[in-house]
């Protein structure tokens, strides 16, 4: 199984630390220092959306039956073999905005720099040298995990019994003060 | 005798033959091509004439596309009649009978002829819809001077500023008083029509051909009833539409398009059609003639899977659109209407909702298209937007919408 981006909602704090991390990771330079004056001005992949009293790092979720793959004439949208990674050629992409204006999740636009179309490519070349992707990994509330749908639905097992161990260490705590309460001590 | 017949060479059969293959790999398949090229896309059509796109680049499939799928390419064939069981083809002048198990109309559309004296048998007048259309236009502007564009489509537009590029005098004539007249606004069409004119094209809207003027059999210019604007090279662009003319004794029951419902059946059992030929129910249910790239991609790939058998129905075409106007993105979703409108203007940008009912039924977006794909999804799934008042206007409104935040607690607050 792939591995994907999950976003836990309830973590997210809209530092937009991900946005960031993702312009740079694109940069030609990749030092954030150095890429605020590039030109072409190095873009997100990922956008902070707020909903309601929530936000949400909102970026490509790589559909297994992609609107924008069939939407593009030009062959530039494709799915890469190996990874799975829903990509945009930029050599054969003229920016029509067939797949801005066909992607069900806003996750696909228009880049003015290039006049190609922009979105995320799951950092193709930090994956490969068995990193994580720059927004997960610059994410410091952990809001984002990388990781196999099997791989988070463990975490969410352990987290949940993290959280049953939790409680019973504090029904005993409450116990045992509860006893010493009642046998006149002092805490 | 051919297991599966495919007549059309475009999008919708490529798509249909990728998805039958995937399913069934020993019927035997023959394509019947009017066109002697492989498959191309005709989408970048007015890149390819003002040359940013090379010719290659049109090529979607290597040129083993039909070997490696283990089907029979027929090109330079026309259909000419559909009868049960058999259809009759015309190649190089001789008629041949192709029996067929299974047969799938993709016969996409072609393009239409406003009924203007002269245009046909006129050399310099072109229509923009073939790879043999654009290399026509492409060999005539190396001598034209003055391009005249019937119709403001968005191929109207693409044409025209293609040959804007290659340094044409241009001048766009529309019949309706304003350009883009199926996308847009009247108001936001002005803004376009001010972008073409920046970049120096004419634009003369209300204006109704006439006639093509020629002399010795070349056109000279177009006739208006202001009087003859000269040209020497003229695209008819005046919108498309499929020629049906071949399945009047098949009993395929058509209206404008050939009628088929969710699995891109036919009334015909063993007929189906997909592509710019067929009228499929759109995302609203009701049977429409829409032709775009994406629609004819999705047809396909259902009626692939339909032909080999399986369950597959569409989930309903879409009404979407967008073009580039000398950089500019414009894009229209839904269809024109007086239902309640919400707009946002920023800078260069402006973009347009309409709600009916608390759903969203229309958008049209000029500079800033962004999120405009979440906006049609919220459409075709009836979301109600209410809630979100004008906001939904805004950029970066998307499934995670944004609602209004509350006003910032000023820190000199009275």
């Amino acid at each position: 199984m792939q591995k994907a981006i999950f976003t836990l909602m309830e973590r997210c704090v809209a530092c937009k630390s991900c946005e960031i991390a993702c312009a740079v990771a694109h940069s030609q330079s990749g030092i954030l220092a150095t890429a605020q004056f590039e030109k072409p001005l190095p873009r997100s992949r990922v956008r902070i959306t707020s909903a309601g009293a929530y936000s949400f790092a909102s970026r490509c979720v790589h559909c297994e039956d992609a609107a924008c793959i069939a939407a593009c004439p030009t062959g530039a949208m494709h799915r890469e073999a190996k990874t799975g990674v829903v990509a945009v050629d930029q050599d054969r992409c003229i920016g029509c905005w067939m797949c801005v204006v066909t992607c069900p999740f806003g996750a696909v636009t228009a880049d003015p720099g290039t006049g190609k179309a922009l979105k995320c490519d799951l950092c193709a070349v930090r994956t490969a040298k068995g990193l994580g992707p720059a927004c997960v990994d610059a994410c410091p509330t952990g809001a984002m995990v990388y990781a196999t749908p099997d791989e988070l639905a463990g975490m969410r097992r352990s987290a949940t019994a993290m959280a049953s161990v939790g409680a019973v260490e504090e029904i005993e705590e409450s116990v045992a003060l509860w006893r010493n309460l009642k046998g006149g001590r002092a805490i | 005798m051919s297991d599966l017949v495919i007549v059309g060479n475009g999008p919708a059969a490529v798509a249909a033959i990728e998805r039958f293959r995937s399913l069934d790999s020993r019927s035997r398949v023959t394509v019947v091509s009017q066109e002697e090229v492989p498959f191309y896309s005709p989408c970048p059509l007015a890149e390819y004439v003002e040359g940013s796109v090379p010719r290659e680049r049109l090529f979607l499939r290597p040129a083993s596309f039909y070997d490696d799928n283990g089907v029979e390419f027929l090109g330079g064939a026309t259909a000419v009649e559909l009868h049960r069981g058999v259809v009759v083809i015309s190649k190089a002048g001789e008629l041949h009978s192709l029996a067929w198990h299974k047969l799938l109309v993709a016969t996409g559309a072609v393009a239409a002829r406003p009924p203007v004296d002269g245009i046909e048998g006129t050399a310099g007048v072109f229509a923009l819809k073939t790879l043999s259309d654009a290399e026509a236009i492409m060999a005539q502007a190396r001598r034209a001077r003055r391009a005249v564009v019937i119709g403001s489509g968005f191929i109207g537009l693409e044409a025209a500023q293609a040959l804007r590029r290659l340094g044409l005098d241009v001048t766009v004539l529309e019949a309706l008083d304003q350009v883009l007249p199926q996308m847009l606004d009247a108001d936001l069409a002005e803004i376009v029509r001010s972008r073409l004119e920046e970049n120096g094209v004419k634009v003369l809207c209300a204006a109704l051909a006439r006639a093509i003027e020629s002399e010795r059999g070349a056109v000279r210019g177009v006739r208006l009833d202001a009087g003859v604007l000269p040209a020497d090279l003229v695209i008819i662009a005046t919108g498309v539409r499929p020629d049906l003319g071949w399945l009047a004794g098949s009993g395929v029951a058509t209206d404008v398009g050939v009628l088929v419902d969710a699995s891109m059946a036919t009334s015909v059992p063993g007929i189906w059609a997909a592509g710019d030929v067929a009228q499929a129910p759109a995302w609203d249910g009701r049977q429409r003639l829409i032709p775009t790239w994406p629609n004819a991609v999705s047809m396909g790939r259902i009626a692939g899977g339909s032909m080999a058998g399986g369950e597959s129905r569409h989930s309903g075409t879409d009404v979407v659109n967008v073009v580039r106007v000398f950089g500019m993105a414009v894009a229209s979703f839904g269809e024109r209407s007086n239902d309640e409108p919400h707009d946002f203007a920023t800078g260069g940008a402006r973009r347009r909702v309409r709600i009916r009912e608390g759903v969203i039924s229309n958008g049209q977006f000029i500079g800033d298209i962004s999120g405009s794909g979440a906006l049609l999804e919220m459409m075709r799934k009836g979301v109600d937007v209410r809630r979100l008042g004008g906001v939904i206007a805004r950029p970066g409104v998307g499934p995670a919408w944004s609602l209004p935040r509350p006003p910032k607690p000023g820190r000199h607050a009275a």
